[in-house]
């Protein structure tokens, strides 16, 4: 069987056709084996792509044999697979941490799995795509199995906060919508190399009109101020699952996006201006709203916008160190992150506030999540051993060689306060005097492994940091070259 | 003919004009109104002002349907344009779910608070 990037997506969308029966007619059990079988196959596909990728360069397959400007077709370059890959081992990490999560009955559980896996493949789906609409598709694909699982809890408020994450995201499609649409009346096309081809024919106007429409509307998605109303509450009401798989798979789709547009359709250069200062701007109004908060979910939430920032900064410096930077960071928060919303999520696992305060004295009761959240939180806010340093250091590298020193300042200002919230969560983990005796919960050994997998890879990479790099330097040639992308997609297709 | 361009331009005015005038009461819809189904109707109401707008953009005064057959090769100049339509019937099936899931949370935030109003509905901070 030859292995296609179709994979990614075909596979996932027969498996939740076909789970609800084969789990009605076979065996219940079935309802979450067979996603995290999906989920560990796409790993599978990643591994094989990747390496099939370092050789050929890009892979483009065209669906149904259509050649590339008519049809739709599915780019797997160092850049987007590297994406796909970071995603489709997160989601499994993901359901192997959820496989017995809290509270879900079996008829819940049922759906809980396969939304998780659909949203896995929506995002994927947007990294992997080559047109323009059917990039909208599966920002659709991902934005309702999202709101469906931020309100999954019917005791939370998870219905408020899903309804509002659904009014923000609508507007948001409907700003893609009517970009697309603009885009296809000025060129008469919705593949995505041949409207870089084409997008200098645009009047400027026009062009800008439409960057402003997909600014909004990907900026939605991707966190960026003031664009974020939606995340603090969808992150905090979601289940504890779910937050990582935000902060590690649908906000990366949506940066991608915005990076995807910005980089390739459309070359203006006010729009690296515009990704620093908006990414200074959500980093610097996030990163001191967590210092205020007194729910552990709400900070880490805040600690995940201020990082997008952190990651639209480094994009807009636009060098190819601060690129790599960017990748290195955007795959440090999905581990990363995902590592403390996991810990983070047993931790306050009985406590009905979640509070932060509840978290006194935990260091002694669950030693091992304790650790592996000190760990989390030492390497985001990057301190040395650990993965986080060598990102932030990248991206201080490249503003360094651009003379950027307010930047620089405002990066290294920004991470102090990181510190001051973090530590004092991990402070009052090993210090703090326990107020109200809260029974703990154990973690299951799946989570437990999936924990311990993240955490092994935070210091692994950390200590070794060249076993990434090499996969992001050909990311980020691939992102900054233009035309090699639109000769691949193409003149593949042709023959 | 005279009559024929003047009555064209009049229904092009008119379906572009009132594919916006949609998109501006659905935006008044959601902005303004307090009611959570008025809310999801306004949502609704965007969507189609965008749709009708997609369609619109594809149309050519007096075209065929976009279907080849024998003895009409060349008449590719006077087609309408397939694709929006494709693109169309694809956006109003996302429309559709994105209208049921925000259907089903008024539903369950209605059970939760006993009201469909959003402003009395305020256990999470805006």
């Amino acid at each position: 069987m030859v292995i296609s990037p179709v994979h990614y997506i075909a596979v996932p969308l027969l498996a939740a056709f076909t789970i609800p029966l084969l789990s009605k007619y076979i065996h219940k059990e079935l309802a979450r084996i067979v996603p995290g079988i999906v989920l560990l196959y796409s790993v599978f596909v990643s591994i094989v792509l990747m390496m099939q990728v370092s050789e050929v360069g890009v892979i483009s397959e065209k669906i149904a044999g259509w050649s590339a400007p008519w049809g739709i077709n599915l780019v797997f370059s160092p850049f987007s697979g590297f994406l796909a890959s970071l995603m489709s081992v997160v989601g499994f990490l993901i359901w192997l941490y959820s496989y017995n999560f809290k509270k879900i009955e079996q008829e819940q559980s049922q759906k809980y799995h396969i939304l998780q896996m659909m949203m896995v493949t929506g995002a994927i789906g947007i990294v992997l795509t080559g047109d323009i609409f059917n990039l909208f598709v599966f920002m659709e694909i991902t934005a309702i199995t999202a709101y469906s699982l931020t309100s999954f809890y019917r005791e939370r408020d998870g219905a408020e906060a899903g309804f509002k994450y659904l009014l923000i995201g609508s507007f948001a499609s409907v700003m893609i919508l009517l970009a697309v649409m603009i885009l296809y009346t000025q060129l008469g096309t919705l593949n995505m190399a041949e409207i870089a081809q084409k997008s200098h024919l645009m009047p400027t106007s026009i062009k800008a009109t439409v960057l402003v429409l997909f600014l909004i509307g990907f900026g939605i998605e991707a966190e960026m101020f003031p664009l974020n109303g939606w995340a603090p509450d969808a992150y905090s009401q979601a289940p504890g699952p779910i937050g990582a798989a935000f902060a590690g798979i649908v906000v990366k789709a949506g940066v991608y996006a915005l990076i995807r547009v910005i980089f390739t359709l459309f070359d203006i250069h006010g729009a690296y201006d515009f990704l620093i200062y908006g990414g200074l701007i959500t980093m610097i109004i996030a990163e001191t709203a967590a210092v205020a908060q007194t729910n552990l979910k709400r900070m880490l939430a805040y600690s995940s916008i201020g990082q997008m920032g952190f990651v639209l900064i480094a994009f807009g410096i636009g060098t190819k160190t601060a690129i790599v930077g960017a990748l290195f960071l955007m795959f440090n928060h999905a581990v990363i992150k995902s590592l403390l919303f996991m810990s983070g999520s047993y931790l306050t696992y009985n406590s009905v506030s979640k509070k932060i305060s509840a978290l006194a004295g935990l260091g002694k009761k669950l030693p091992i999540v304790s650790i592996l959240f000190g760990l989390g939180a030492f390497a985001i806010v990057g301190l040395p051993p650990f993965s986080g340093f060598w990102s932030k250091l990248y991206v201080l590298t490249a503003a360094a060689d651009q003379n950027m020193l307010l930047l620089i300042m405002a990066i290294l200002a920004v991470s102090v306060i990181e510190i001051i919230y973090y530590f004092r969560v991990v402070s009052t983990l090993y210090y703090g005097k326990q107020e109200e005796e809260i029974e703990v919960q154990k973690p299951s050994i799946n989570a437990m492994v999936s924990m311990l997998v993240l955490g092994a890879t935070i210091i692994v990479v950390g200590v070794y940091p060249d076993i990434v790099t090499n996969f992001f330097d050909s990311a980020a040639d691939m992102l900054l070259d233009k035309a090699s992308y639109i000769q691949a997609v193409l003149t593949q297709n042709i023959n | 003919m005279q009559d024929f361009e003047q009555y064209n331009s009049i229904i092009t005015t008119g379906v572009y004009g009132s594919a916006i005038a949609l998109i501006l009461i659905g935006l008044y819809a959601v902005l303004i109104k307090k009611h959570l189904i008025k809310i999801v109707i306004g949502l609704s109401i965007i969507d189609a002002g965008v749709h009708l707008l997609f369609v619109a953009i594809g149309y050519i005064k007096g075209g065929t349907a976009p279907i080849f057959s024998p003895g009409n090769e060349d008449a590719a100049q006077q087609m309408v344009d397939p694709v929006p339509q494709a693109l169309v019937l694809t956006a109003i099936v996302i429309g559709f779910a994105v209208t049921a899931v925000a259907l089903s949370l008024v539903i369950r935030l209605y059970k939760h608070h006993n009201t469909a109003r959003i402003d009395q509905i305020k256990s999470l901070k805006w």
